[in-house]
């Protein structure tokens, strides 16, 4: 089974992902688009995420380890080498830029604070951390 | 909301609750309060299958489910949480009541008495609070009572250990509140004072009537009073109600 994640694989369970993400922020689905920041644009906090995160386990019947998005976009790096004083290094943002590839890289500030990255999460964002334990 | 002056309802009945260490004494009292409210009631014991299948025998018909949990152990505290979800389907009140004593006078305690009260009163507190909340943020609503102590603000002798961790239980309390808020969970503590229960027995033999002198009502509480408010805050009725400590002590004087 490829772990590669596709566009096909992303549309299989947007509706889903987006109706999750509408009910979790009390927002209309119509709102919620697949490069929505949820941070930005539907006004998310951080514990939202939490509970977005919570839904989509008990949907898909996965387990998603908290943090581990962030694990994995950091890569081979260690923490020094991703950031610096609470900024993101020039290869963190490689890093990053690889990894939320759904982010449109013009949002990617630089310099990036590491507590502004969840502001970058789209709805996709969240498709994929399913997709990457489902397939993983 | 109406402004109806009939009687109001406090909105229990077919909801399902979890009340930790409810085989004896107060636990036990909150049990049979809710279950008597229509509530579907799960509550833990930790040792003593005894008197938590007497909760149930006594109790015919009514809807009291024990469940064997050390709430220390937060692995089963989640365990314990999923299982009751799957079972009922949701839940919309935990009670964190279990808790323990380890009085002595600070040169007299042993770190097990340290590490016995912390890991029970406020570490359990924290593992079952963990496995509740994803579930009552999902649903948007939700209550949360924790049963803290008289000894948590204003402390006593011999009881550095308890009055810290029924202390640390309030400012949980008012902390987790303020996280929650937003998603419609409340979450307030009850102070009991001196109570008549077992765990209460040794206090009130010890002091006798230096302590009722100082309860303005001069006599101890029954664990259905500390019941009455911990329905209260679990009910519709208290929907304006977070991030408090509620003093259920008889006007305890120090």
């Amino acid at each position: 089974m490829s772990t590669e994640i596709s566009q096909e694989d992303i549309d299989a369970i947007y509706p889903q992902v987006a109706e999750i993400v509408a009910d979790a922020l009390g927002c209309d689905e119509e709102e919620v688009k697949p490069n929505s920041s949820l941070i930005k644009d539907l006004d998310a906090e951080s514990i939202d995420f939490l509970d977005i995160v919570f839904r989509l386990e008990q949907e898909f019947k996965v387990k998603i380890p908290r943090g581990k998005a962030m694990e994995e976009a950091r890569g081979e790096l260690s923490e020094e080498e991703f950031e610096q004083g609470g900024v993101v290094t020039q290869a963190g943002l490689e890093k990053i830029k690889a990894y939320l590839t759904e982010v449109p890289v013009e949002r990617i500030s630089d310099p990036l604070k590491s507590a502004e990255i969840p502001k970058l999460f789209t709805t996709e964002t969240f498709c994929k951390m399913v997709l990457r334990e489902t397939k993983g | 909301m109406s402004d109806s002056i009939s009687q109001p309802d406090p909105g229990l009945a077919g909801k399902n609750a979890i009340v930790t260490g409810g085989s004896r004494g107060i636990g036990r009292a909150i049990v049979e309060r809710l279950a008597a409210s229509g509530m579907d009631v799960t509550f833990t014991y930790v040792s003593n299958e005894t008197a938590a299948q007497g909760v149930v025998d006594e109790n015919p018909g009514l809807a009291i489910t024990p469940m064997r949990v050390d709430v220390r152990d937060s692995a089963a505290a989640r365990a314990c949480v999923e299982a009751m979800v799957e079972r009922v389907g949701s839940i919309d009140v935990l009670v964190n009541n279990a808790g323990v004593i380890r009085d002595n006078l600070l040169p007299m305690l042993e770190d097990d008495d340290l590490s016995t009260v912390f890991e029970t009163n406020i570490e359990g507190v924290f593992n079952f609070c963990r496995a509740a909340v994803p579930y009552m943020m999902s649903k948007r609503s939700g209550r949360i009572i924790n049963i803290s102590s008289v000894s948590g603000e204003k402390g006593g002798r011999g009881q550095t250990n308890y009055a810290a961790s029924k202390g640390a239980v309030n400012a949980f309390t008012k902390s987790l509140a303020v996280e929650v808020g937003r998603r419609k969970i409340l979450v307030n503590a009850v102070a009991p004072g001196v109570i008549e229960t077992e765990m209460s027995e040794q206090v009130r033999d010890l002091a006798g009537d230096e302590i009722t002198s100082n309860i303005v009502l001069k006599r101890y509480g029954l664990p259905s009073e500390i019941a009455n408010v911990v329905w209260f805050l679990s009910s519709d009725l208290a929907s304006y109600i977070t991030g408090q400590v509620v003093s259920v002590d008889g006007g305890f004087k120090f």
